[in-house]
């Protein structure tokens, strides 16, 4: 496994290892993703954890992996590897396989790191592998440690979105924290032995319209990741809350989501020809408690206007953000279940996507006590269209927002330029 | 049903035949002296009392005749007692528990492999095959240097795994004893591949700080059946040295012998070698030990086949045409390793056998041999000699092979297949985790005799006859206290990954 990481030169002595359940799960245990999941499936969630020097201070590898073995005894789909079923249909053997752990060492000290501001950089800290081309033998769980010379510490988590959506892996992270803390999870209970969902035969009665939110791509067999036309960069501003508080202004409503995405979606607009996306898909965090430990159970609605967003008034789109938007969940699960969850879609990307990441307890983790000094989260499979990530910049509200813009590369000079011209965020 | 009645009434009555043979070879003496005596005894009575009287009388007693006679007598028992070799025995052992962090699913290590040798799909295909039919299970363990892709053997984590294996089989040991390090006279550690300077004896005498005229031993080169190579050395040692204890050590470090090439016969010992080690506790002071010991060896057989050259190269460590090391395994094994097992019962029959079995052997051999019948050499019964077998776990073929010459039921290999499974291959250590293993299912009685068959590079066979000093409780800890209600499982022929 080459990476370009050691192209780099910035980390280098990377070793590759397996962490796994410590108790074996089962004989012939299977997880089925849901038709949601499979929605997902063409995207990738990175999340990187920042701890400073002390945190981790006297703790070697072996008393890093050791917790999570226990871990993995919960959540042990995620240590499984995906299968086919007869009728194409993805679903997860769950075999002990195991997540793969990445060791990694930095000769900058963590400050320097952040200083350096470089959002393609910040991949590095992170696996940016994908479920494929074999799929029976890619993790789609990938943990990486990185040491910077001062004794500071960044823990990357690659997550396939298939898995559950970042409220999910939010809170998978977050055990980790509590196992570590002497929290014994309970035996994992109503483990599957058989397909359900790939074997139904139940048929849909009428052929129906493809929802608005996601966008057939072409065949990616067995390697997941959509192939764009065009090349993504991702680049993250920092929008403090006084500035908040000035655009929430601007806009009359009370949300930074809502003010941030209204800024934005119209400061896209400007710089793309014509009237500008009139269809954007927005994603926020579900009001139902899931079934199981994992699962994509976030709201993915659009929000459709049928005027020219360009002229359009930022409050009023702030206004449509909050409150209209058209839930797309039950249109998403008929179109997927109808191909039988073969179908390659991707969601985030297909239109203009907003996600919020508010009510995802980023901060909620902590090593022995020692918490993150700062939590980035970042997507990977992003479709042409582009996405808006926004997330807390620290613990308290009172830091503002992490917004991280996900663009064509060709885009981004130019929103840079519109937002910092009209908005002065950038 | 009319026909079977006389089939069944035969085999019934050949059944009483042989029992009432056995019985009456076996106890041959007792079936002598019994008759003896009662006709003394009848003779006696019509004698009648008084002439009994005076046959006393005749005899003449007086002081000084029976002074010299039990002065005699005296000076002649314990002439015989201190002549008779000291009793060893074993007071107990422990066997290492591997961490959880260790363990290796058939799923990951199929999975590093397919990236480690990415370039020889034959090769990791083969690994595939012997996985599958190695009746090992899914909770084997191997050190965490291995766990890397590629994996990391260098010194010094062969080193930390030898510690962490060692140092944690003996602090089992001295908890469960009460021994202090301070007390051992003998050390004897064997590790057949891994040999460092200092020796792995000196890394465990500098660890406990034992005493600086302790007589240590560091045995390596040996093989799978060094582990009872050890307890003849430190029973020989504890018969020259009295009021003395020993320990033994025997494990094998996995760490530097991940072989790194693709020569199928040498892939083998990386799909079922995995992490173990024993410690063992023996000791010749019986006026202190005898009423705590769990057992008390009896015999030590050792055979070598060294000196035919297909035996001795038929586990052979060499560089492979990339200059890879590795142990490359003959496909004469299982030939060899019965040949091997032959001549160590030949010689360990006449020591264990009860006379019926012996007699009936030397009228096969005689009537083969010197009358030239056509018969089928035979097979002395040894489970009349032994209620408990141990066979090195040395791979399924190996465990097969043994229950079929022996004529063994599942029962009494079920310790050595189910060692396998859950512990894998763990070289000269498997003897005691399969001995934990009879005695975590409460199977050991007092009074029970115990074989160890262990095979190993050389080619050698060797064997140790113990007997159970006391009835075993189940122990509440030990290796397979956490796992030991899933025992025993059915293991299928092949697994399907």
């Amino acid at each position: 496994m080459v990476s370009s990481k050691s192209e780099e030169g910035l980390i280098y002595n990377i070793k590759l290892s397996s962490v796994g359940p410590a108790r074996v799960t089962g004989q012939d245990v299977v997880y089925e993703p849901s038709n949601m999941d499979l929605a997902m499936k063409l995207h990738y969630l990175r999340g990187i954890y920042y701890f400073d020097s002390q945190a981790f201070q006297d703790i070697t590898i072996y008393n890093i992996k050791e917790p999570m073995f226990l871990w993995f005894n919960y959540y042990y789909m995620t240590n499984g590897r995906f299968r086919r079923a007869e009728s194409g249909r993805p679903y997860i053997k769950c075999n002990d396989c195991g997540a793969r752990f990445i060791e990694a060492q930095c000769d900058k000290t963590l400050e320097e790191w952040l200083e350096m501001k470089d959002g393609t950089l910040e991949k590095l800290l992170v696996s940016n592998q994908v479920l494929g081309p074999e799929l029976a033998f890619s993790p789609p769980i990938l943990i990486q440690h990185t040491k910077f010379k001062c004794g500071g510490i960044a823990l990357g988590l690659s997550w396939a979105h298939v898995l559950g959506d970042i409220f999910s892996a939010t809170e998978f992270w977050n055990v980790l924290g509590k196992v570590v803390g002497g929290y014994n999870p309970p035996r994992p209970i109503n483990l599957a032995h058989s397909l359900t969902k790939a074997n139904s035969t139940q048929t849909l009665q009428k052929i129906v319209e493809d929802p608005l939110s996601i966008k057939r791509v072409d065949p990616v067999e067995d390697h997941w990741i959509a192939k764009n036309s065009c090349k993504m960069e991702t680049f993250s501003i920092h929008v403090s809350a006084t500035k908040l508080g000035h655009l929430q202004s601007r806009t009359d409503i009370q949300g930074p989501f809502e003010s941030v995405c209204a800024v934005i979606w119209q400061s896209i607009s400007r710089i793309r020809d014509g009237p500008g996306p009139q269809v954007v898909t927005i994603c926020k965090k579900g009001e139902e408690k899931k079934d199981g430990l994992v699962g994509n159970t976030q709201v993915i609605g659009v929000v459709k206007v049928d005027y020219s967003i360009r002229e359009a008034n930022p409050s009023e789109l702030a206004r449509l953000i909050k409150h209209e938007i058209i839930d797309e969940r039950l249109k998403i699960d008929e179109a997927i279940e109808k191909e039988r969850g073969v179908s390659d879609v991707v969601i985030y990307g297909a239109n203009l996507t907003f996600v919020s990441l508010e009510g995802a307890d980023l901060y909620g983790f902590d090593w022995m006590g020692h918490k993150p000094m700062n939590v980035n989260y970042l997507i990977d499979g992003v479709g042409e269209a582009g996405t808006v990530l926004v997330l807390p910049a620290g613990p308290n509200d009172t830091e503002g927002r992490i917004v991280t813009m996900i663009l064509p590369e060709d885009e981004i000079m130019k929103l840079k330029f519109e937002l910092n011209k009209e908005w002065s965020i950038a | 049903m009319p026909q079977r009645s006389p089939q069944f009434s035969s085999s019934a009555k050949l059944k009483y035949v042989k029992l009432g043979y056995q019985y009456l070879v076996n106890h041959f003496l007792t079936c002598l002296l019994v008759p003896t005596i009662a006709m003394i005894l009848v003779q006696a009575i019509q004698l009648g009392p008084n002439e009994i009287s005076n046959f006393w009388n005749s005899l003449q007693f007086d002081l000084i005749k029976i002074l010299c006679s039990s002065f005699f007598i005296t000076f002649v028992s314990i002439l015989f007692f201190m002549s008779r070799p000291r009793g060893v025995y074993l007071i107990d052992y422990a066997c290492y528990k591997p961490p959880i962090s260790c363990r290796v699913p058939f799923s990951t290590f199929m999975e590093h492999s397919r990236i480690i040798l990415s370039s020889e799909p034959k090769s990791v295909e083969f690994q595939m095959r012997i996985l599958e039919r190695s009746g090992l299970g899914e909770e084997t363990c191997l050190p965490p240097a291995i766990h890397y892709i590629p994996p990391e053997p260098n010194m010094e984590s062969a080193r930390k795994e030898a510690e962490m294996v060692i140092f944690s089989a003996m602090d089992s040991l001295f908890k469960k004893t009460g021994v202090k390090p301070k007390d051992i006279d003998i050390l004897i550690v064997n590790c057949s591949l891994f040999s460092p300077t200092p020796s792995l004896s000196a890394m465990v005498i500098n660890k406990y700080k034992m005493r600086g005229n302790i007589k240590s031993f560091n045995l390596s080169g040996m093989g799978c059946s060094a582990g009872l190579i050890s307890i003849d050395l430190a029973r020989d040692l504890l018969e020259v040295h009295p009021k003395s204890i020993a320990v033994v050590v025997s494990t094998e470090i996995i760490t530097p012998n991940y072989y790194r090439g693709k020569d199928r016969s040498m892939l083998l010992p990386n799909c079922l070698f995995r992490m173990g080690g024993a410690a063992i506790l023996l000791s010749n002071r019986w006026w202190a030990d005898q009423w705590r010991a769990k057992y008390k060896l009896l015999h030590v057989v050792r055979t070598h086949k060294g000196a035919d050259d297909k035996s001795y190269r038929c586990v052979f460590e060499l560089e492979d045409s990339e200059g890879k090391t590795g142990i490359s395994l003959s496909k004469d094994l299982m030939a060899i390793a019965g040949e091997a097992l032959k001549s160590n019962i030949t010689t360990i029959g006449p020591l264990v056998l009860p006379p019926s079995e012996q007699l009936l052997f030397l009228f096969s051999s005689i009537g083969r041999k010197v009358f030239n019948l056509k018969l089928k050499p035979y097979i002395p019964d040894f489970k009349q000699a032994f209620e408990h077998f141990c066979i090195h776990a040395g791979g399924r073929a190996v465990i097969d092979e043994l229950q079929k010459k022996l004529q063994l039921s599942a029962e009494h290999v079920e310790a050595s297949r189910m060692t396998l499974h859950q512990f894998g291959n763990t070289s000269s250590s498997s003897l005691w985790y399969e001995l934990s293993y009879t005695e975590a299912k409460g199977r050991m009685k007092k009074g029970d005799r115990v074989w160890q068959i262990a095979f190993g590079s050389g080619f050698k066979c060797n064997s140790a006859v113990w007997k159970c000093n006391k009835t075993i409780k189940t122990p509440s800890d030990g290796p397979w206290s956490d796992c030991i209600h899933k025992y025993p499982v059915y293991i299928p022929e092949v697994v399907k990954l």
